[in-house]
């Protein structure tokens, strides 16, 4: 029912925006700059993703295809906007597991009708995390001694995290609800504080990012423990997945690109094939593959579906864990 | 020895004509970015990662990292000028460098701007060539406790910030303290006075705030009285430094590098922090104390040297273990990853000829920007002559344009004018803005790391105490509050600064 009134909508607009713009149009869409939104800070995972699929976008539709951050309250500013701008095919932007999935249930308040969502143009790429842990602090060796060490002494160790209802604490909230232990958990501002925190042995363990996570491990610096993917990562091949040992068990980032609510479903079709056969091409593929990310690019329905099994997913876990709504 | 054949392995690198072009249009486009208020390295580098796609990863690091120091050195011109820090570690350079060139003596001030950068800079690149594995092992003893007693150590030292009364200077370290607090907490992800504006989630923003407390608001008071203004700075009299000028310069120089490099490689704000702490520390100790707020070469010699020094030295922890210490940091991490390289503890083995180069790299940027900038002197001073109707619409456009490129986005524009109205009124009740913003920087840091070393100790606050390194920064701030409360000083101080 909703779904219908959805897509009557979505026609409406589209027809109104064929008639009165003639560049909206899919065949001779883009005839301008195109601006993407990455909702996050230059530097980050999202924002290189965005980047390398931007750049690859300006090249095939000969059109600029300008990256714009627009950081803050976790991806909520940056999608805040994409949801405002017109919806003709000429904004588009960057979400995650965070911004599109997460957030959902963790915010009381979004810049942006929930319901409507966004227009789901391809998923990019997933991006494991790793189990780490300092190796002078933890004796474990194994998921499974560490979940026996965990129950020995509940409460007594501490995992790091980007911040209070991020991905990355959250898979630390799956694994204590999933193996029934409990650990004492340290917010930090990002990642990279929380990391240095682990190797310099002030926190016992996190879940990171695998780019990152990767290099501290061959490095020695920390130990990892498995991977939270349901394959195994390239640049750690030899450890095992979270699956393995907790079936079932997944977190990983993923990053996808939308277009905000009513852009017109031509348009969403002609960027998805784009970034399907961008994400295709084995030049694109090797460069993901070396940060550490698995490339994806899927249609937009089936992107749809897999962000709605991940809300769910995750709102499930935020509840178990009861993490307080901001 | 190893250091010469690494040395040279890195001076082949940095040498190439083509490196070093990278590197001297970084430096050309980091100064004049730094001069343009609010414009900072993040925004810089970020705009320019897609040019670097297409350059060998040693030339594309060697250009952003020259954008990085170049702005490090542009940020003070305008702090000095116009009273109006461009980056947020010249924002206690502005407060005796603007003084000077209202003296007549900008050109002093900048070329001691100049010179301390450079011999901090020099000192810095020599530090990280030969101990930049132990300086990071260092940085790595910081834990949560650690930094909880190093802000405690700041927040009791920015009291020496202030000029005037005390218990104003007070006033503004908790105003600003309060400030600090707005936005999501860290520890249980609530949001703090966010009035549900998102914008609002990560905090005010530092160099909206700042400029609009310092340069806007020292635009509305010149408008005030523009008559007195052009009244007010005097002729400039003599572009060079004086043989009494050099005499008094070396001492601040060389403690202000000291603190810097050993700042710098903590990660988290500690280049920022460099300044403002090399500053309070000239004011405690410096001969010339009683100068201090009216135009003190010492207080341009010590922040300028010591931020330069700090910028350096903040490399060390990305270089060495991978992990970026700041945003512009990890902007580099981010340019590394395009370029296929994952920064991590195993760089400098993986990759000699990108670590050894970056560091020789970074000497030679200094020279070029000592170069260029002795020269420029001269013109910016020339700037201070242009009508001051001339001048300010150009200044607010920058500032708008700078608060704009922080986030791309209008509310920190607002923020900025907002903060102009409450600075205009602070200054008209003689509190000053320099302890507000350390209040600000440090609070947040202060409460993140106190509540996070207590969920570590499991709620025991002997933490702070069983750390040799905590336990010593905690008695440090002790006697430092002594001093300042003992009633003898403060009687004295009330008599200095109070007019």
């Amino acid at each position: 029912m909703y779904f219908k009134r959805f897509t009557t909508f979505a026609a409406v607009v589209a027809a109104i925006s064929a008639t009165s713009m003639q560049s909206s149009r899919a065949d001779d869409y883009p005839s301008r700059t195109v601006t993407v939104v990455v909702p996050f800070a230059a530097g980050g995972n999202t924002d290189t993703f965005g980047r390398l699929v931007a750049e690859q976008l300006d090249k095939r539709l000969g059109q600029r295809f300008i990256v714009e951050n627009k950081p803050g309250a976790g991806g909520n500013v940056g999608l805040g906007d994409l949801a405002r701008s017109k919806p003709d095919g000429y904004t588009i932007g960057m979400g995650t597991v965070s911004s599109n999935a997460i957030n959902q249930t963790l915010y009381k308040n979004l810049p942006y009708d929930k319901e409507k969502g966004f227009a789901p143009i391809s998923l990019i790429a997933t991006l494991p995390n790793v189990l780490v842990v300092n190796p002078d602090k933890i004796k474990a060796t194994s998921v499974q001694e560490l979940i026996e060490l965990l129950k020995k002494e509940p409460g007594k160790h501490t995992y790091a995290s980007s911040g209070v209802g991020t991905s990355i604490h959250l898979a630390g909230e799956l694994l204590a609800t999933k193996a029934g232990i409990k650990m004492t958990h340290v917010p930090y501002k990002g990642s990279s504080q929380a990391i240095l925190d682990v190797v310099a042995g002030h926190v016992d363990m996190m879940f990171d990012n695998i780019p990152t996570a990767a290099q501290q491990v061959k490095a020695g610096k920390v130990r990892a423990l498995a991977v939270t993917s349901l394959e195994k990562a390239a640049l750690l091949p030899e450890v095992p997945t979270m699956a393995s040992i907790i079936p079932g068990f997944e977190a990983t980032s993923w990053h996808g690109i939308f277009a905000p609510p009513g852009t017109p479903p031509e348009i969403v079709e002609k960027l998805s094939k784009e970034v399907q056969a961008i994400l295709a091409e084995p030049a694109m593929k090797a460069k993901l593959e070396g940060m550490g990310a698995t490339p994806v690019g899927n249609t937009s329905a089936e992107f749809k579906a897999f962000i709605d099994t991940e809300t769910v997913k995750w709102a499930e876990v935020i509840k178990a864990a009861n993490v307080p709504p901001q | 020895m190893d250091i010469f054949s690494n040395l040279w392995l890195g001076a082949s690198t940095a040498f190439l004509p083509m490196n070093l072009l990278y590197g001297f249009v970084g430096c050309l486009l980091g100064t004049a970015i730094g001069v343009l208020p609010g414009l900072g390295p993040t925004a810089t580098i970020a705009m320019l990662l897609p040019i670097t796609f297409g350059l060998p990863p040693e030339s594309a690091l060697i250009m952003l990292a020259g954008i990085f120091y170049g702005a490090q050195y542009g940020g003070s011109t305008t702090a000095i000028l116009i009273n109006l820090p461009g980056e947020s570690s010249s924002v206690v350079t502005a407060i005796d460098g603007y003084q000077m060139a209202r003296n007549g003596r900008a050109g002093a001030a900048l070329a001691t701007a100049a010179l301390g950068s450079f011999f901090a800079g020099t000192v810095a690149t020599i530090l990280l060539a030969m101990a930049a594995p132990p300086l990071a092992a260092v940085a790595l003893n910081f834990g949560p406790a650690e930094y909880f007693s190093l802000m405690v150590l700041g927040l009791v030292a920015s009291v020496a910030l202030a000029s005037g009364s005390l218990l104003k200077a007070m006033a503004m370290i908790v105003f600003g303290l309060m400030l600090g607090t707005v936005g999501t907490d860290v520890e249980s992800g609530t949001p703090r006075y966010v009035f549900d504006i998102p914008e609002l989630y990560d905090g005010l923003n530092f160099v909206a705030v700042s400029m609009g407390i310092f340069g806007i608001c020292e635009i509305l008071r010149n408008l005030e009285c523009e008559q007195e203004r052009s009244v007010g700075v005097k002729r400039v009299t003599g572009l060079m430094l004086t043989r009494s000028d050099f005499k008094r310069i070396i001492a601040p120089i060389l403690r202000g590098t000291a603190l810097g490099s050993f700042l710098g490689v903590l990660p988290g704000g500690g280049a920022m922090l460099a300044s403002f702490a090399s500053y309070a520390m000239e004011k405690r100790i410096s001969p010339n104390r009683a100068e201090f707020g009216k135009g003190a070469i010492e207080g341009v010699a010590a922040p300028e040297s010591a931020n330069n020094a700090g910028a350096q030295t903040s490399f060390i922890p990305m270089l060495t273990l991978g992990i970026p210490g700041n945003p512009v940091m990890a902007l580099m991490v981010g340019a590394m990853i395009m370029q296929g390289i994952t920064p991590g503890p195993n760089v400098i083995s993986d990759e000699p000829a990108l670590f050894w180069g970056m560091i020789v790299s970074m000497w030679s940027g200094n020279l070029m920007l000592v170069i260029l900038n002795l020269p420029l002197i001269g013109l910016w001073v020339r700037m201070l002559t242009v009508p001051y109707h001339l001048l300010f619409p150009a200044i607010i456009g920058f500032c708008c344009i700078g608060a704009y490129s922080i986030n791309n986005s209008v509310f920190d524009v607002f923020v900025m004018a907002g903060f102009s109205v409450i600075g205009f009124a602070l200054s008209k009740m003689r509190f000053e803005p320099a302890p507000l913003l350390l209040g600000f920087i440090l609070g947040p840091m202060l409460e993140e790391n106190l509540r996070r070393a207590m969920l570590i100790s499991q709620g025991d606050p002997s933490i702070f105490l069983r750390s040799p390194l905590s336990l010593s920064l905690l008695i440090f701030a002790v006697v430092v509050l002594g001093l300042v409360l003992s009633p003898s000083i403060s009687r004295k101080r009330e008599e200095a600064f109070t007019e």
